[in-house]
């Protein structure tokens, strides 16, 4: 069984999975993937979408992406337990232990912190990695183009600044 | 719509039927692309924090050069496709505010947690505990920006209109597509291939 493809395979197949789901054959829609975390977050803690104006706009666009969102957690957990064998309980990436350190409360906190913000910052800027980056810019989006100008700097700037080469590992 | 009483189960069940009711796909199809989407980045590993925090220390080009390539093809695919009526622009509107200020958040986030909110549920679907934890921080970080949308609105800023490249170069908007799907195309090729590996991960090593 193939576990790995090769990123131009990935960008490839990628291009003709946006391509179909933006056709009329497809979903006539971009494929996004944050506005499901505000959309389940409303469900776990029993807002009224009637009540919450957020709730309310995302309603259709949450519902598809908690769909999608399902698929993917679903189809991904058959192939790491049977095809790719990647399913194990880890807490520190080995990267983090490479680069950062060794300490599971560090590595959990800043994990916590980074996926409180990650949300903040995609709701606010109207889309993420999949809505924004590859959706958007597909369309030549001025919105993704500054959104992905924006993302990229910080995200190296930050990487340069968080994490550093070890000397003791 | 929903009653005081809606049970969380009757609300998923009701996601289930907006789907159904919309114009987008059944609910299957919705689910196979989620799965197919999910798959493409679980076998080019692009989720890892390898990857995407080794993308923000520049040891690992992967991400840039899967993301450049994809969105080359879509875009010069996509513009062909709405010449033949097969598909229409969905173009998010410019929010100056929301888009910098976002970016700069999501990119900072993005580099220390090492995930995307498209990738978490993958990581979290292979077993891995920190991004489970970061899931709840997602959860909580979904449930104040609903109870304070307000505020956040005030940050996002009025929209400058759902511009694209294509629309300003209106006369020659086939060429500015072309010009612009393979600049990326040629960005992606010549982005130097850097790996960082995550050594116990069973399914790279094979």
């Amino acid at each position: 069984m193939i576990k790995k493809i090769p990123w131009w395979v990935g960008g490839v197949l990628m291009a003709l999975l946006l391509l179909f789901t933006f056709s009329i054959f497809g979903a006539n829609r971009p494929i996004g993937a944050s506005t499901y975390v505000p959309y389940f977050a409303g469900i776990l803690f029993d807002l009224d979408p009637q009540k919450y104006t957020y709730l309310k706009e995302i309603h259709n666009a949450g519902s598809w992406e908690g769909v999608m969102l399902l698929g993917v957690f679903f189809g991904t957990f058959i192939n790491a337990l049977f095809i790719t064998k990647t399913f194990r309980f880890t807490v520190i990436p080995a990267a983090w232990k490479k680069y950062k350190n060794n300490s599971v409360a560090s590595r959990l906190i800043w994990s916590f912190i980074g996926g409180f913000f990650l949300i903040i910052g995609a709701r606010l800027a109207g889309g993420c990695t999949s809505g924004h980056f590859l959706s958007g810019m597909t369309q030549t989006a001025f919105s993704s183009m500054i959104f992905g100008g924006v993302v990229m700097v910080t995200l190296v700037i930050t990487g340069k600044l968080f994490y550093k080469e070890r000397e003791d590992v | 719509m929903y009653d005081k009483d809606t049970s969380m189960l009757e609300r998923i069940f009701s996601m289930f039927q907006t789907v159904q009711n919309e114009e987008h796909g059944s609910v299957l199809l919705v689910f196979i692309i989620g799965m197919i989407f999910g798959s493409i980045i679980q076998y080019t590993k692009v989720h890892k924090f390898e990857k995407i925090a080794g993308f923000a220390m520049l040891k690992d080009t992967v991400v840039p050069k899967m993301l450049f390539l994809a969105i080359g093809l879509a875009s010069i695919g996509l513009f062909f496709m709405i010449q033949f009526g097969w598909a229409s622009y969905h173009v998010k509107p410019i929010l100056l505010g929301g888009l910098i200020i976002g970016g700069i958040i999501f990119g900072a986030s993005m580099a220390i947690f090492g995930k995307c909110p498209g990738t978490g549920p993958i990581s979290v679907a292979e077993g891995r505990v920190d991004i489970m934890v970061g899931a709840i921080g997602g959860i909580l970080g979904g449930l104040v920006f609903t109870l304070f949308y307000d505020q956040f609105k005030m940050i996002m800023g009025s929209s400058l209109g759902n511009l694209t490249l294509s629309g300003y170069f209106q006369d020659s908007q086939g060429i500015t597509v072309l010009i612009f799907g393979l600049a990326l195309i040629a960005i992606s090729f010549a982005i130097p291939l850097l790996e960082e590996i995550d050594e116990d991960d069973i399914g790279y090593r094979e």
